[in-house]
């Protein structure tokens, strides 16, 4: 097996990052469609600490940090507006959450 | 303190006065009063201080540098300027302190006196000028604070109307001002005045007919000339100190100062313009002022006459330019007449102011009447106003040895000399100034009162009879030129004097003309409540009335057939292409863009997210350099 | 040794990734997700930064997706998945399937990013310190930020999940 480069790394965080887009694209469940968002946000800081290490710097590193920080808070806000949405709609199927069309 | 401090703090002292009241003491009409005046006093204290010293000098600094174009601000401050400062000064200390009588029970006094100070500001602005675009803004400045004092009293339509009037009157003169100073920088790449006297100097300069003649265009609207002269009678609906200082003495006479300003520019095809200008205005004012009634009206006439004296006397100036050899004997004749024509100013801001402010205490005596019909026999009750209004008159009829004698006698000698179809309509002129002069006098304050306040006129207090006084004794002496000290020679040296026969010749001319203006006039009106000409010879009386009419009814059918019909037209283009195509076109443009990206919020999830899709398909194609 | 284990992680990560998006239950996406942040987390040693390893670990797996099983577990829903795609929606799919092959495609047939010896390059991520030092100095900002941004949140959550008076709510 050859050795993992950063080509191997970055390839991963690609398909990663489409996996969430089709989770996306195609779950109903708005809790579901979350989770592959935040799938996204993973694979993205995957790239992240790969490019870092092959470069020999620490700013991707250290930015990761703050995408975790800003994971944590969106999952948090999101959770408690779906949560609120539950209860007005009693449903989170997407295509039913459509009150604001037309 | 140097002497350009003294000129710097002069100018601005005017200005700090006006602002102060218009911030601090818009209430307090005493205080404002009190600022105005001790800052007339100041000024006037000052420019004879500056006057005296014979210390001339110009400075400037630039204002504005737009690519080529230099606006500088500065000083030019030579003997011309000096007698000017003194004029202003000394006129609007009087006036100011007479306004603290005449205005004392006026409830908006503050912004009278705060108006007064932005005038003596712009004013002293144009005097001190020495390039023609500063002088220009403080021109529109001067036009300016006519239009807030002349409508001080706003209430009146009538009042508000007059300031209107004044105002687009001066600035279609005005237009032709700015043309006359564009071309001047253009063809001579300077509007700078020492550096134009240096060019002139030096042969260089560019002359052309169309610079002065659009110069003179200023003057024709400030200075109230005809075509342009309709604005000054009805500015008289202004209280009588603003008439007195701005309509008489010093606004309407800087359009005679700016001439004598671009002296150096003149053409002989000009001058006769300007000669002939000045002829007709002093002329037709003459046959006005006979048929009025309203002893403010006769005086604006009197002063547009006057005026055209002064006009003419400038554009007498060159008349034997084209047989006196080369362009050195073309500068001296040019000076003669602006000695001429400084000469009348000085003298008939004197005796004017004189008679204007002495026309506010009879008004303000007979309260506020102002129709000379109903008044009469204020020889006894107002002594003190009757004996200098008396002088002012005669000075300006021409009685001998008194100062509008000297001055008059100057012009006509010009004439004489120039050109004597000039000469002669002058003369003519000087019969009918005596003639409505004395008409005036003798209605306003001999025989018996006619009305019940006339019958019932006092004097009015210190503030309205020592500026009547000291103006009198100024207006008895002014005519000497010894009496003047050494300092403004630069400009009193240019006054023409008769000697020997002409001397003669024009002694009696002016004795003969004022003797007959003045028996016709004593003689032939009677102390009725009618007008004496309007009875016996009705035909004449209505002739004069509709020629006086003749320029306000011209203006008007103007204004309201073609101008009217005209901007209606052009208002319809405007409705169409500007407020609606481009105004309401651009909105609904930016209305359709908002009603399109509305259009984007289905509110279905899926939907954004396959916008979400679409940019990420975008940035893709972006990036592999396809898009 | 180490290039078998980041393939094998390699692939775990993959897997459970798809699992997540396949799966029906919710629940068993959320497992797959945990799983698949696992997966992440070994792949970060691989690359020698073992406190975002950990880090991922405690603040992802252990509070993140904590909290979606706790609301997974609140909402308590139905099935009713199995609905078949819009038009539009297969569209999407398609799109989107079409971009990833392409983009992978070209990644692994051409891609050749220019890196030196991961060998002779420093592993920085090794030493805390590091990471310490950049964000007191470097990224002070983003720091003080992220502060404010969880205040925030955390007040926005507060917020949302109150009950008003006169809601007419199920929970």
């Amino acid at each position: 097996m050859t050795s993992a480069t950063l080509d191997h790394y970055v390839l991963i965080s690609a398909l990663l990052f489409a996996i969430g887009l089709f989770g996306v694209l195609l779950r109903r469940n708005t809790l579901v469609v979350f989770m592959c968002l935040e799938l996204m946000l993973v694979a993205s800081t995957l790239a992240l600490v790969a490019f870092s290490r092959f470069n020999g710097t620490m700013d991707g590193n250290v930015f990761v940090f703050f995408i975790l920080t800003v994971a944590a808070a969106e999952v948090a806000v999101g959770l408690a507006i779906i949560v609120a949405l539950f209860r007005k709609r009693q449903t989170i199927q997407l295509n039913e959450l459509n009150s604001l069309k037309n | 303190m140097t002497m350009l401090s003294h000129a710097i703090f002069v100018l601005i002292l005017p200005l700090v006065s006006a602002a102060i009241i218009a911030l601090f003491l818009r209430r307090s009409g005493g205080a404002a009063a009190a600022v105005s005046t001790l800052t007339a006093a100041a000024i006037a204290v000052i420019s004879v201080i500056l006057a005296l010293h014979n210390e001339r000098f110009t400075a400037s600094t630039e204002w504005m540098r737009l690519g080529g174009l230099v606006i500088s601000l500065g000083f030019k401050f030579d003997d011309l300027a000096a007698l000017m400062l003194v004029i202003v000064g000394i006129v609007g200390l009087c006036v100011h302190v007479f306004s603290l009588g005449y205005m004392h029970d006026d409830p908006a006094k503050a912004r009278y006196f705060g108006g007064l100070s932005i005038f003596m500001f712009s004013m002293l602005g144009i005097v001190f000028a020495d390039n023609l675009f500063m002088m220009f803004i403080f021109w529109e400045l001067v036009g300016f604070s006519s239009y807030v004092l002349i409508n001080h009293w706003h209430e009146k339509q009538s009042a508000s109307d007059a300031s209107k009037k004044a105002f687009i009157a001066n600035r279609v003169g005005d237009f032709g001002f700015l043309l006359g100073i564009v071309m001047c920088y253009w063809l001579n790449g300077t509007v700078s005045l020492t550096e134009l006297a240096a060019k002139g100097e030096a042969h260089t300069l560019v002359f052309s007919t169309l610079i002065p003649l659009f110069l003179f265009c200023g003057a024709v609207g400030k200075s109230a000339q005809l075509p342009l002269h309709v604005w000054l009678p009805d500015a008289m609906e202004g209280p009588t100190p603003v008439s007195a200082l701005i309509h008489a003495a010093t606004m309407v006479a800087a359009g005679i100062y700016m001439l004598c300003r671009i002296n150096v520019l003149m053409v002989p095809a000009a001058l006769d313009v300007i000669m002939w200008t000045g002829t007709a205005t002093a002329l037709y004012a003459a046959l006005c002022a006979i048929t009025q009634s309203d002893i403010k009206k006769v005086l604006a006439y009197s002063t547009l006459s006057q005026l055209g004296f002064m006009v003419a006397a400038f554009g007498l100036g060159s008349l034997s330019s084209t047989h006196l050899h080369g362009t050195e004997a073309h500068t001296v004749v040019i000076a003669a007449g602006v000695g001429a024509a400084m000469f009348h100013l000085t003298t008939h801001a004197f005796f004017k102011a004189l008679m204007f402010l002495g026309s506010g205490s009879v008004i303000h005596g007979c309260h506020h009447e102002q129709d000379i019909f109903k008044m009469g026999g204020l020889r006894t009750r107002m002594p003190l106003t009757f004996w200098t209004f008396t002088i002012g008159v005669a000075a300006i009829i021409g009685f001998p040895y008194l100062a509008g004698f000297f001055s008059k006698d100057a012009i006509l000698y010009l004439a004489f000399e120039k050109n004597s179809a000039v000469f002669a309509l002058l003369a003519l002129t000087a019969v009918l100034t005596s003639l409505y002069m004395v008409r005036l006098w003798k209605l306003t304050f001999l025989g018996t009162p006619r009305s019940d306040h006339a019958s019932h006129a006092h004097e009015g207090g210190l503030t309205l009879t020592l500026p009547l006084v000291f103006l009198a004794v100024l207006s008895l002496v002014a005519g000497y030129t010894a009496f003047y000290p050494n300092v403004f020679s630069g400009v009193f040296e240019h006054i023409p004097e008769a000697h020997g026969s002409d001397h003669t010749i024009i002694f009696i001319t002016s004795l003969g003309v004022m003797a007959v203006g003045a028996s016709i006039g004593y003689f032939f009106y009677k102390s009725t409540p009618t007008d004496t000409l309007a009875d016996k010879v009705p035909g004449l009386f209505a002739a004069l009335s509709a020629f006086r009419n003749a320029f306000d009814g011209a203006y008007g059918y103007y204004v309201a057939k073609i101008q009217q019909r005209f901007a209606l037209f052009v208002n319809f283009f405007e409705q169409i292409f500007l407020a609606g195509l481009i105004v309401r076109g651009l909105a609904g443009f930016v209305g359709l863009c908002g009603l399109g990206a509305r259009a984007l919020h289905v509110g279905n999830l899926n939907a954004y997210v396959y916008w979400f899709l679409f940019g990420l398909v975008a940035l893709w194609l972006f990036a592999t350099g396809v898009l | 040794m180490a290039n078998f284990l980041f393939y094998a992680f390699a692939f775990f990560t993959v897997a459970t990734a798809a699992g997540v998006v396949a799966s029906k239950n919710a629940v068993n996406a959320a497992m797959c997700l945990l799983l698949s942040l696992v997966g992440v987390a070994g792949l970060f040693v691989a690359l020698n930064a073992y406190l975002l390893a950990f880090l991922l670990l405690l603040v992802y797996a252990g509070a993140i997706v904590a909290l979606f099983l706790f609301i997974v577990m609140l909402l308590d829903m139905k099935e009713t998945e199995s609905r078949g795609f819009g038009k539009l929606s297969l569209a999407a799919i398609i799109l989107a399937a079409g971009l990833l092959v392409t983009g992978l495609s070209t990644l692994v047939a051409r891609g050749h990013l220019d890196t030196g010896n991961p060998a002779l390059t420093p592993a920085l991520g090794t030493d805390i310190k590091l990471y310490s030092y950049q964000l007191f100095t470097t990224y002070l900002l983003p720091v003080q930020v992220m502060g404010f941004l969880l205040l925030i949140a955390m007040l926005g959550v507060i917020v949302l999940s109150k009950r008003w008076e006169g809601s007419d709510d199920v929970t």
